[in-house]
């Protein structure tokens, strides 16, 4: 039987999240540090209306005379495709890049065409080559570490990043925000641009070469291309208000976006991974950071994510057909991908990584904020 | 549990795809004694028909599908080359058919405008339904995948099913009781190969 | 009545999707697990999978992903690339897939058409007749990528398979292959003439007009695309696509 698990007064996150604390009144972490955590990122008021506006004129002035003016991200599900939407109302002029980790399901791929095609943008897509990204997501599963998203992000973003600077497109838009993803329990994942220890994880439990998988460098990340390249990363989604509901039914209404199941309906992988590996094998359901954000960004109610935490997380018949997918995508069979799949739980911190590094830059750019009133964040 | 007749002639594993799919319980066989357990039959099968009632039988199948059908009448499916096979006789071949159904199977000799239409019949056609039945249910608006060179014809009006036309109207679905054939390609045929298939698989259960 | 197929053809190399220009420079599009589960999705008419590795290189299908991929299918498939006996022929028939296209064994031993006809059932053995047009002279059917040249004239070839049994005919043009500019109408409507059997045109097609008018002009049963299905926009973005069935059925 599963323990019962003390749960905020305020959000939805319990002790899954180890390193939880909660005050006198119950109220977890993650609900008092919230304003600290968004103050100078985050505005769904009046004055992010102020901002967005003096960040358009500012980009779209440094575009002219370009063939685009920034390169947007798009993967199909409902952040990017709601920015996409507010970026054309907006009039940018993004070019399109879709990375294709080899998991894209049929709606992401139609919520794409749709939005591309009203827009009148055009789409440039990165296909990872897929034998390594097999090799490298079944070394992930094989090293028990709880973020086995982090073969497919990495390379999202890495793809990103390298095609912005070598096309010398310096204004990323990303679908990052505050509104439904503010929550972090650090002991649940690490992050996913570590590429230390992503290679580490590799050597280890890898069996091919990666040639092609696009790799980026914590020089590159965080030293090259935000300052010498001057790339900048923007979630323009933080000045806006950004109501999931809301967008959803914007995106349905204005190119007849379909929505999926539930979050991440646009890879299987992702949601085989968050549905069932994460819960069944850490404990981890993602539903209660993703609601806790929501509730903190005044988007729902508490009683309405226990409403929706009490419903399960896959159906039977549905978690039956992508887990035998995931196996044959992943070229093993059943019995393999059981034995897989019971591998050991590890720690990030079981193999080499820049946890010190990222612990070192977090600390000068909190000195930078604090004594020098830098706000030095071209990656949040 | 539904067994698939496995005559080693086509695609029986197609049609155990779809069947698992729509989360029914299928086993493929060419074991007698298996058929004598099967509680509903599905007999797919492309290629000749003399070389379908030959290993119908050779495999010493004859019999217990005989008995299945029409001693225990367990619901049964033919598809294709499995629909002619009930049949009387086929212009295709010299042997009998099984002669479940009173029905022949003959040579398509079509044109349209004088121009000869291609044969086999192969790609995306509707049928209509002749006769209220819960295997077309939900099914008024269809598309099904053919591929036949020859088609059926029922002598008895009221064991049509559904007619299609390609050239002429034929017979592309029949039943009688427990009896059913379609010449299409239900597990072959996307959302409504599915719905037909998971209406005959059903109707078993109720 | 009988609708005329709209049909992605997918070529597989070394284990992945390709899209080539003129039969050259294979671009990487991707794993053919996800892109044919896609394609299953949008309820594709039909697919044909050709593997343009395993005949050149003298090596037998690859059995295991036949097998994968077929059973994400819904619809008909049909695989080339490599089959040259009946055994094989048989071990893909029976993983789930309903057509297997000969190319250059066509050529090479056309009397397993026949044998492969009478076993499997014709509607199950398709040609696939890659041609090419010299600088000079007529249209000629090649076999091996395109670089061996057998010196058939097409309508000849399409006519002496069907002789020898086959179900159906792709007409694959090379010069056209990737450019997406329309097919080449004249070819076509010459070999339907030419047999009673459907047949498949395959090689330059860009947008479903051009599927309209090889199908209306040429009376072609089939029409088949790759660039058109896999990519999207001036940039050429791999993204999966296939019209609406309403859509498709506004053009034939």
């Amino acid at each position: 039987m599963k323990k019962e698990f003390r749960v905020c007064t305020r959000c939805v996150m319990d002790e899954s999240d180890e390193a939880i604390t909660f005050d006198e009144n119950g109220v977890c972490n993650h609900c008092r540090d919230f304003p600290q955590r968004t103050e100078g990122i985050w505005y769904p008021g009046q004055e992010g209306q102020a901002r967005l506006a003096r960040l358009t004129t500012s980009i779209q002035e440094q575009g002219r005379g370009k063939e685009y003016d920034c390169i947007l991200g798009l993967s199909g599900g409902l952040d990017s495709s709601y920015l996409a939407i507010k970026l054309f109302e907006l009039g940018f002029r993004p070019l399109v890049v879709h990375v294709d980790g080899g998991w894209n399901t049929e709606l992401a791929v139609k919520n794409i065409e749709k939005i591309v095609s009203h827009c009148g943008w055009h789409l440039h897509t990165h296909v990872i080559d897929w034998r390594e990204m097999r090799d490298l997501q079944l070394a992930y599963l094989k090293s028990g570490i709880s973020n086995q998203d982090v073969p497919q992000d990495h390379a999202f973003f890495g793809s990103l990043y390298h095609f912005a600077v070598r096309n010398g497109i310096r204004h990323v838009m990303s679908g990052g925000n505050i509104a439904t993803e503010s929550v972090v329990p650090p002991l649940w994942h690490w992050s996913a641009m570590d590429s230390t220890n992503l290679k580490a994880i590799h050597k280890k439990f890898g069996k091919i070469p990666l040639k092609s998988y696009p790799t980026i460098s914590f020089f590159q990340m965080y030293v090259e291309y935000p300052f010498i390249r001057k790339m900048k990363n923007i979630r323009p989604l933080n000045l806006m208000p950004y109501v999931k509901k809301e967008a959803l039914q914007e995106l349905q209404d204005k190119i007849g976006y379909r929505s999926y199941d539930r979050k991440h309906g646009e890879s299987v992988f992702t949601k085989f991974f968050q549905n069932h590996w994460l819960p069944e094998k850490y404990g981890y359901d993602k539903r209660r950071i993703h609601f806790s954000s929501m509730i903190l960004s005044g988007q729902m109610t508490r009683d309405e994510a226990l409403a929706e935490l009490a419903e399960p997380l896959y159906d039977p018949r549905e978690l039956e057909r992508d887990k035998q997918y995931v196996a044959k995508k992943l070229g093993v069979s059943d019995d393999e991908f059981a034995e897989i799949l019971a591998a050991p739980r590890h720690s990030y911190r079981d193999f080499p990584n820049m946890e010190r590094q990222y612990a070192l830059m977090k600390s000068m750019q909190r000195f930078a904020a604090g004594k020098l009133k830098l706000r030095i964040k071209n990656y949040s | 549990m539904i067994t698939i007749v496995d005559l080693d002639m086509g695609n029986v594993k197609s049609v155990l795809n779809m069947v698992r799919h729509l989360r029914h319980d299928a086993t493929i066989s060419r074991d007698p004694q298996e058929l004598g357990r099967a509680t509903a039959l599905i007999l797919p099968g492309v290629g000749a028909f003399d070389e379908g009632m030959t290993r119908i039988d050779e495999s010493g199948l004859r019999e217990s599908l005989d008995q299945a059908v029409l001693e225990r009448s367990i619901p049964v499916l033919g598809i294709c080359l499995g629909m002619q096979l009930m049949t009387l006789s086929s212009e295709e071949g010299q042997l009998p058919g099984l002669g479940w159904i009173k029905a022949r199977t003959l040579k398509f000799q079509v044109s349209n405008f004088d121009r000869p239409l291609p044969i086999p019949h192969m790609g995306w056609n509707t049928i209509s339904g002749a006769k209220p039945s819960p295997v077309l249910s939900g099914l008024d608006e269809n598309r099904f995948y053919f591929v036949h060179s020859y088609h059926v014809q029922c002598d008895q009006p009221e064991d049509v099913l559904a007619t299609t036309h390609y050239g002429q109207e034929f017979h592309s679905a029949f039943q009688q009781e427990n009896i059913h054939g379609v010449q299409f390609h239900p597990e072959k045929s996307h959302q409504f190969g599915k719905r037909l298939l998971n209406n005959f698989c059903e109707a078993i259960h109720a | 009545m009988l609708e005329a197929r709209a049909i992605p053809a997918l070529l597989l190399q070394d284990g992945g999707l390709v899209k080539t220009v003129k039969f050259k420079d294979p671009r990487y599009i991707g794993d053919p697990i996800n892109a044919i589960r896609i394609f299953n999705e949008k309820e594709v008419d039909e697919l044909m999978f050709l593997d343009i590795d395993a005949s050149a290189a003298g090596r037998e299908p690859d059995f295991d992903l036949i097998e994968d991929i077929a059973s994400e299918c819904f619809m008909p498939l049909c695989y080339g690339g490599g089959v040259t006996s009946i055994a094989q022929m048989r071990r893909i028939f029976r993983s789930g897939v309903e057509k297997i296209s000969l190319g250059s064994t066509a050529v090479e031993n056309p009397d397993l058409i026949t044998e492969a006809s009478r076993i499997f059932g014709k509607q199950s053995i398709v040609v696939t007749i890659d041609v090419k047009k010299p600088r000079f002279g007529s249209v000629r059917v090649h076999t091996l990528n395109g670089r061996n040249k057998t010196g058939h004239d097409p309508c000849d070839f399409a006519r002496r398979v069907e002789a020898y049994g086959a179900g159906e005919i792709v007409i694959n043009n090379i010069d056209r292959d990737g450019v997406m500019q329309g097919y080449d109408i004249e070819l076509m409507t010459r070999i339907t003439k030419a047999v009673a059997i459907p047949v498949i045109a395959l090689g330059g097609c860009g947008n479903l007009q051009h599927m309209a008018e090889v199908v209306m002009e040429a009376h072609v049963q089939a029409a088949a695309a790759g660039s058109m299905f896999v990519f999207f926009g001036p940039l050429n973005g791999v993204l999966i696509n296939y019209p609406e069935y309403s859509e498709l059925r506004k053009y034939f």
